[in-house]
């Protein structure tokens, strides 16, 4: 890696949003091109406005990659790279537990995703991560179920509780 | 309503008898705000199950209360372990920190406690007084100002909060573009939707902010094992005796909690400009009008009185243009405006003929919260500085799991604590890259909001553009507008000039 490249800022994780939106923005468009035009006119102005400011700085991140000011890395997005696959399997669980809700419902759902984080975030004892979600999934259970009565998909332990209440 | 003894009375009576939701709301706020990272807008997120349940003067008590006592909460790290709780405690670790490593931590925790509960109670009484007035600025705001006054707020938050204004722009942009997903307003058609029925009625609310903020603060804390470096702790035991002294000599101070905290109303009552932005400006100034300037930045007790109270100054008037324009002037201000929108609380000058119990009452709370808030400074000048270590392998995953139970509560549908989650994985990205998160949420709020003003506007000039430009106000709006957005740039452009010219002149008589 030469001097100038280790000096240069890494842009390349900057692009992710603004090329995103300019992909949304496009998108909108498309959804509203058969609208009648009095539909269509505010969300062309603001794809129009958001395409602009996204063009103004795509020039800006090209110039800056011309003079060897920027470069394409990714920078510092992901994090430290010795808690990337805690991180990494964190945000799977918490995908999964939206894929389990319905069947699991809230509690076993909870206590699910609290135990198998924390056992992946490195939490040991293993049992202490058990006792831990086990403690946060009937609190949760209890504030939101019992108290406030949100109406969340009720899996095998609600359905238990109701026979048993 | 006409202002007079009996009816201030009557504000202030009503606003004590709810001091059974406003102490845990204090007690909750104190320790959010004194975490890092967990700033009021999360935990107000995080508790949105219990606000939305209640109705809905308590939920906007226990916000409020909340929001109030997290300001205070935030200065606690910020002087003790040099890690500001919250964004407005930023400045507080300039002379709090300094004044802690030179053995006065109490001092300082005395300071920044009667700072804060002195700023917020003064500011929160001249907004009650002065709210009347500042209700009728909404009949002069009609559907072409709105459109002005919203865009203006975006401005601002990308040109001051952001520190890429374009980043900013680009970040309020897309949040406005984001907000105007679903049915439009005419034809009820949907529009950028990907097909999902449930974004019909547009991008739901509670799941973008959890995602942008609540999610996005989890998985960008785990980043770090503890929120606080282990190692940076206070040291030394305190006396009840001596907390109590430090506390009474910190009213010596008032003069400057006095200016520093309507400073801080005046900058939390533009839209976009938050508690960090005043709490610096008052440093700066209290820095420019000191006897002893030298002083500040190694520990002087003036360099702790003006952030704090500033900050704290802040929460009143963050509520100011959300009450009297139903634009909100903060990320806190835009949680309270979500659930406020869910409870069917409409703002402007229809809050203040409709609900003005609800209006006034919200500022009146306010002031009642910093006057519960005085007996808490004595024990937390003792102990607060043992809550700063925690693991975020503890922290994330509950805020994750209790958050997304936010996220379902408003409309009970599964797929909006993917929404959330979605949003998470926008917020993630934008906070390690350098948009801001606020002005995504803001844009998402607003985007609705400058549609439906806009056509209105077009609709009512027979679809002339140039309606835009019909009114003083409006015009006026415009060039600050443009001044918002054309003056960092050539000011940063003059800083960076005047920068090549320095070492030039340095360099001319030695070369």
């Amino acid at each position: 890696m030469t001097e100038k490249q280790a000096a240069s800022k890494p842009v390349g994780a900057d692009l992710i949003l603004p090329v995103c939106a300019a992909l949304y923005a496009l998108y909108y468009v498309w959804s509203v091109w058969d609208f009648p035009a009095e539909a269509q006119f505010s969300g062309i102005m603001l794809a129009g406005l958001l395409l602009l400011l996204v063009t103004i700085y795509l020039i800006r991140v090209l110039r800056g990659l011309a003079s060897g000011r920027y470069s394409m890395g990714f920078g510092d997005l992901f994090g430290p790279r010795e808690s990337r696959r805690n991180r990494s399997v964190f945000f799977c669980l918490m995908l999964a537990a939206l894929v389990l809700v319905p069947w699991l419902g809230f509690t076993l759902t909870t206590f699910s995703f609290l135990a198998s984080s924390f056992i992946a975030l490195g939490v040991r004892p293993f049992w202490r991560a058990v006792q831990i979600a086990a403690v946060g999934g009937l609190v949760g259970w209890f504030f939101f179920i019992f108290l406030l009565g949100t109406h969340f998909p009720k899996g095998p332990f609600e359905l238990l509780v109701e026979a048993l209440i | 309503m006409e202002y007079d003894l009996a009816t201030v009375s009557g504000l202030f009576g009503h606003a004590f008898s709810m001091w059974w939701i406003m102490i845990p709301a204090i007690m909750v706020g104190l320790v959010a705000g004194a975490v890092p990272g967990f700033a009021a807008h999360n935990t107000i997120i995080i508790l949105l199950p219990l606000t939305l349940a209640l109705n809905v003067e308590l939920a906007l008590t226990f916000m409020v209360s909340l929001y109030c006592a997290s300001h205070l909460g935030g200065g606690i790290p910020a002087i003790l372990v040099n890690i500001p709780g919250t964004g407005g405690a930023a400045a507080t670790t300039l002379d709090g920190y300094p004044m802690t490593k030179n053995g006065q931590a109490v001092k300082a925790l005395a300071l920044c406690f009667v700072a804060s509960v002195l700023g917020g109670l003064i500011s929160s009484i001249v907004t009650l007084f002065a709210l009347p007035m500042l209700s009728k600025v909404g009949y002069y705001i009609h559907s072409v100002e709105m459109v002005v006054v919203m865009l203006f707020g975006l401005a601002l938050i990308a040109s001051i909060a952001a520190q890429d204004m374009l980043k900013g722009l680009i970040a309020g942009a897309f949040g406005l573009m984001l907000g105007a997903m679903g049915a439009d307003h005419i034809y009820a058609t949907p529009r950028g939707t990907f097909g999902f029925l449930a974004l019909f009625d547009g991008v739901p609310l509670v799941p973008a902010l959890i995602g942008l903020f609540a999610i996005s603060e989890a998985l960008v804390m785990l980043e770090e094992t503890t929120l606080v470096k282990q190692g940076s702790q206070s040291r030394g035991r305190v006396t009840w005796r001596e907390s109590a002294k430090e506390v009474f000599h910190a009213f010596t101070y008032w003069w400057q909690i006095v200016w520093t905290s309507i400073l801080g109303l005046i900058i939390g009552a533009l839209p976009g400009a938050g508690a960090s932005i005043a709490s610096f400006v008052a440093y700066q100034q209290s820095l420019f009008f000191s006897k002893t300037p030298e002083k500040f930045g190694t520990g002087h007790p003036q360099g702790v009185i003006a952030p704090e109270s500033a900050n704290n100054g802040v929460t009143t008037g963050t509520l100011v243009p959300l009450l009297a324009i139903g634009v909100p002037g903060g990320s806190t201000a835009a949680v309270m405006m979500i659930v406020l929108q869910f409870h069917g609380v409409p703002f402007g000058p229809r809050l203040f003929v409709e609900q003005p119990q609800l209006a006034y009452g919200v500022i009146a709370v306010m002031a009642v919260s910093y006057i519960m808030m005085i007996p808490f400074m004595f024990p937390m000048v003792r102990y607060m500085s043992r809550i700063t270590v925690i693991s975020t392998v503890y922290l994330a995953p509950f805020i994750v799991a209790f958050t997304l139970v936010g996220a379902f509560v408003p409309r009970g549908f599964i797929f909006d604590m993917g929404v959330a989650v979605a949003f998470g994985v926008i917020g993630y990205i934008a906070r390690k890259t350098g948009y801001h998160v606020a002005a995504i949420l803001i844009g998402v709020i607003l985007g609705p909001l400058i549609e439906r003003s806009f056509l209105l506007a077009m609709r009512i000039s027979g679809n002339d553009p140039m309606v835009m430009f019909s009114s003083t106000i409006g015009n006026v709006l415009w060039v600050m507008l443009i001044l918002t957005l054309a003056l960092p740039p050539l000011m940063q452009r003059r800083r960076a000039w005047l920068e090549r010219q320095t070492p030039k002149s340095h360099a001319g008589p030695d070369a």
